[in-house]
């Protein structure tokens, strides 16, 4: 008996010591899933609003966190029109006029290519676990993460809740909540397909709750992960204004 | 017949109180008269200003994109529009134009600018946009040898950017597809100038304009001028019921509307005139009333054997009645013959202003007044009842003499 209940008492605590490190882990590794180290994406942009339908092809390439790199590639008249992230910064480069130019922190907010993405979404996505507080509830078959900021984090968001799929580990969806508990948007993944010898879900849709029709996809058409062509150097000024 | 004979010479009884009686009617009339007559030049002037300038007589948008616009509320239904528009002998001209914000770029200076896109042939039909050219020359739709499109740069703009003719001026938007809009274009002229409405416009040709905002061939707004703009606002009623049935999405709007701000402004600045044009009539009838009051208690006797002689007291009311409309009548075709040549000179020469008033690239230069029949017959109508109503109190109270009563007094 006495065995049974010290068994039972270091199960809970290994298990309250797995859900706390989890949380942390399990979004580290389902962050991990879209870059890798370094990828190179083939990306199929859909923006849906009532006014019109837009598709977008794209490659993006990134490395780490920090570096990303999107170019545009169809349709012809937009060909060409690439986004640099580096760090916290991002630059648009358009062929058309030659000019690269800085995304202000003041259209942080802004829609990135016309798309629900925002500016931010592409810069910041990747800080997750630093600038917010975790806590984890499990369900049978999901894990749903809570992230509410830390208190010196700069964010639009009240609260993020993060769920992930237990078995394969992959991202379900993301809800975003404002400062005041509304529901503001919701990303959703789905699809799963093995890329480059990984599972992870080629679809993402960007749904913002305030504006009726409106909603983003994006389609992973390809990932290679860990290319050798992805380099530092591949993140510079001279590529984002280079003819390809 | 007799009691306007009677009336008649009744006023010719006291000659020196009639004249002074219709002096001061004639007075009050040409005052009224002369200040609205300068109050409505005034403001056509400035509703000319701006309906000239940019709004035209009535503007065509879908839905609220007067009040609410957005980039993908255009008009598509264009030939149908253009059709109900050269259908109605009352429209002289129309625009069609596109709108967008945008940044503009120059070679090292930035600003936010409006981009306006303008059929080159028809805009200067409904403004004065070619006159508003102030250095190069109105453009056409054409691009230049590189494939360049022309755009025409607000003077506030141009400082801002130290633009020149013949720079490069880069715009960046949001095209009607959700894409980026970004195109270089080629300063050909600047307009106007720092106080300009469209001081910080960038106008396009209506085709590039279209083709940087992907809009393809519609367009956001029709502006039209009518041939009499005081009927703006029936016209603008007739062309939305012609459109109503096939287009009901589109909004007609007059000028009133669109400058709706501007449109209260002024009509409460015209009550204030009435307001001041009503108490110089009221101050000069009072004066009336005395003059009628005292000319019957004066005739108290004569009225005394008047209704011994059986006139009914409707009849003396009617009487009392006659003498002062026909001498307000009189008074007001004074008035009228004296005024007319001043407000006609008003209306055709004005007061040339020592400083010209410059409204947006168009100068100012006379104070002029309006000679319309409403100038003319408002005041009189508003006269004649004044006096037609002040005659009532001393009628009555003729009527209510009793013959014993008034033979007995002096």
């Amino acid at each position: 008996m006495r065995l049974m209940a010290v068994a039972l008492l270091m199960l809970g605590v290994s298990v309250a010591a797995a859900g706390s490190k989890s949380a942390r882990s399990i979004i580290d590794e389902v962050e991990q899933l879209y870059r890798g180290a370094a990828s190179e994406a083939a990306i199929t942009m859909v923006v849906e609003t009532p006014q019109y339908q837009r598709t977008l092809k794209m490659s993006g390439l990134s490395l780490g966190r920090e570096l990303g790199l999107f170019r545009i590639l169809a349709p012809k008249k937009d060909r060409g029109i690439a986004t640099l992230k580096r760090e916290t910064e991002m630059w648009n480069y358009f062929p058309k006029i030659n000019k690269v130019i800085k995304v202000p922190p003041s259209m942080m907010m802004g829609s990135w290519m016309g798309s629900d993405f925002t500016n931010d979404d592409l810069v910041k996505e990747t800080q997750l676990i630093d600038e917010y507080q975790l806590s984890m509830t499990e369900s049978d078959t999901d894990y749903l993460i809570t992230l509410t900021p830390k208190e010196d984090t700069v964010t639009l968001w009240g609260k993020i809740d993060y769920r992930v799929s237990k078995s394969p580990l992959l991202p379900v969806s993301q809800t975003f909540y404002d400062d005041k508990g509304v529901k503001v948007r919701i990303m959703t993944f789905s699809e799963p397909k093995e890329f480059d010898g990984r599972l992870m879900p080629s679809v993402v849709e960007m749904t913002p709750l305030g504006k009726k029709g409106h909603r983003t996809l994006v389609i992973y058409d390809s990932i290679a992960f860990e290319p050798p062509s992805v380099t530092k150097d591949t993140f510079t000024m001279r590529n984002l204004k280079a003819r390809f | 017949m007799l009691a306007i004979k009677l009336a008649y010479r009744n006023i010719l009884r006291q000659r020196r109180r009639s004249l002074l009686t219709g002096l001061s009617m004639a007075g009050g009339y040409m005052l009224f008269t002369f200040s609205l007559s300068l109050l409505e030049g005034s403001w056509t002037g400035v509703v000319d200003i701006f309906t000239l300038d940019h709004t035209g007589h009535v503007q065509i948008h879908k839905d609220d994109y007067a009040k609410r616009p957005k980039m993908h509320k255009t008009i598509q239904a264009r030939p149908q529009v253009e059709a109900a528009l050269e259908g109605n002998e009352e429209v002289t001209a129309y625009a069609p134009r596109v709108y967008a914000a945008a940044l503009a770029y120059s070679a090292d200076k930035t600003s936010p600018a409006k981009v306006i896109g303008i059929d080159p042939k028809l805009e200067p039909g409904v403004t004065r946009i070619r006159q508003k050219v102030s250095q190069g020359s109105f453009f056409d739709s054409a691009p230049n040898a590189d494939g360049y499109f022309k755009a025409m740069v607000g003077r506030g703009l141009a400082n801002i950017l130290k633009l020149k003719l013949g720079d490069e001026l880069v715009l960046i938007s949001s095209g009607a597809d959700g894409s980026i809009a970004n195109d270089i274009f080629i300063v050909h002229a600047i307009i106007g100038n720092k106080t300009s409405f469209d001081r910080q416009a960038v106008y396009l040709p209506l085709t590039a304009a279209q083709t940087f905002l992907t809009t393809g061939t519609d367009v956001h707004e029709y502006a039209f001028l009518v041939e009499d703009k005081h009927d703006n606002e029936a016209i603008a009623a007739t062309i939305a019921a012609t459109l109503q049935t096939d287009l009901p999405s589109l909004t007609v709007s007059p000028w009133q509307v669109v400058e709706a701000t501007f449109y209260r402004t002024m009509q409460s600045d015209k009550q204030g005139n009435y307001f001041m044009s009503g108490l110089i009539v009221f101050i000069v009838f009072v004066g009336v009333l005395n003059a009628v009051l005292m000319s019957v208690l004066e005739r108290t006797r004569e009225f005394g054997v008047l209704r011994a002689i059986g006139s009914r007291p409707y009849q003396l009311i009617r009487m009392i009645f006659l003498e002062t409309t026909m001498l307000a009548v009189i008074s007001i075709a004074i008035g009228l013959a004296l005024v007319l040549p001043v407000i006609a000179w008003f209306t055709y020469t004005g007061i040339e202003m020592p400083q010209p008033i410059d409204m947006g690239g168009v100068d100012f230069t006379h104070m002029k007044g309006e000679l319309s029949l409403y100038v003319l017959l408002l005041p009189m109508a508003f006269m004649l009842g004044t006096a037609a109503l002040i005659s009532l109190p001393p009628g009555v109270r003729a009527a209510r003499i009793l013959p014993r009563d008034a033979l007995g007094s002096h």
